[in-house]
């Protein structure tokens, strides 16, 4: 995965309508377009559109199943980016710890 | 929208201790930075050291005593020293609230990874491959926060 990859990675995330797709295909499941959008408030139109910046962002990947395609978590794009705010996240519960410490004396 | 990372701890000390704790530079070097360098108050930037090498260079966003201090910055362990106002920057706010006399909850917040430049992130990944599960309650609790 390219820098610029990652970068794309958390913007495609940064959208609700796009993050309620992505926990649909948690569990790792491979979905139709009508499963993934239905009862999100947006048209097919607009779901192809959000289904599109996720694969732009190697979020998902698309599977033809003969006349329908399927969409599919891509794990490893999705991996580092959870990585970045794992780390962050885990200096932040350190420098709270400490200053919990210091101003417990 | 942009991601958000969010703590919250309760600490059993006065709000003025806490606050002192983080918006004084000499109490600040006893948790936080090795050493705090430049001026460290609102509308000001200074420059925080970590060990031997790492500096980053921060602009003091908002300090109101006792309850509330913000600051912005470049995260991700890279060693950042010019003006952060004229890069993507995320924005670090601590907020103080006394639930009890000398018992306090504080809240961190650090908004604006969307906006970072991809070499920040990627300076900072490892390996690391984690479950689904954990990693979208994570996700969904950084990018949620804000949309609430």
């Amino acid at each position: 995965m390219s820098q610029a990859a990652v970068a794309q990675l958390f913007k495609a995330l940064g959208d609700p309508v796009r993050l309620q797709m992505v926990q649909r295909l948690s569990n790792g499941a491979a979905l139709c377009l009508g499963e993934l959008s239905k009862d999100l408030g947006i048209s097919r139109q607009g779901a192809r559109k959000q289904i599109q910046t996720l694969v732009s962002a190697r979020v998902v990947q698309l599977h033809p199943r003969g006349r329908e395609v399927k969409v599919q978590l891509d794990a490893a794009a999705l991996a580092q980016g959870r990585a970045f705010i794992a780390s962050l996240e885990a200096q932040w519960e350190q420098r709270l710890q400490a200053l919990k410490q210091f101003t417990e004396q | 929208m942009q991601n958000v990372i969010q703590r919250e701890l309760l600490i059993n000390a006065t709000a003025e201790r806490i606050y002192n704790a983080i918006a004084k530079p000499e109490q600040l070097v006893k948790w936080f930075p090795d050493s705090v360098t430049g001026d460290y108050r609102q509308g000001s930037h200074a420059q925080f050291k970590f060990g031997e090498n790492h500096k980053s260079n921060v602009f003091v966003e908002a300090a109101s005593p006792n309850h509330y201090f913000a600051y912005r910055w470049v995260p991700g362990g890279n060693n950042f020293t010019d003006d952060v106002l004229t890069v993507p920057h995320t924005l670090v706010e601590f907020r103080i609230t006394e639930l009890a006399p000398g018992r306090c909850k504080v809240s961190l917040t650090e908004t604006g990874f969307a906006n970072l430049p991809p070499e920040i992130a990627a300076n900072s990944f490892s390996e690391n491959s984690g479950g689904w599960d954990f990693m979208l309650g994570r996700l969904q609790q950084y990018f949620m926060a804000e949309a609430k």
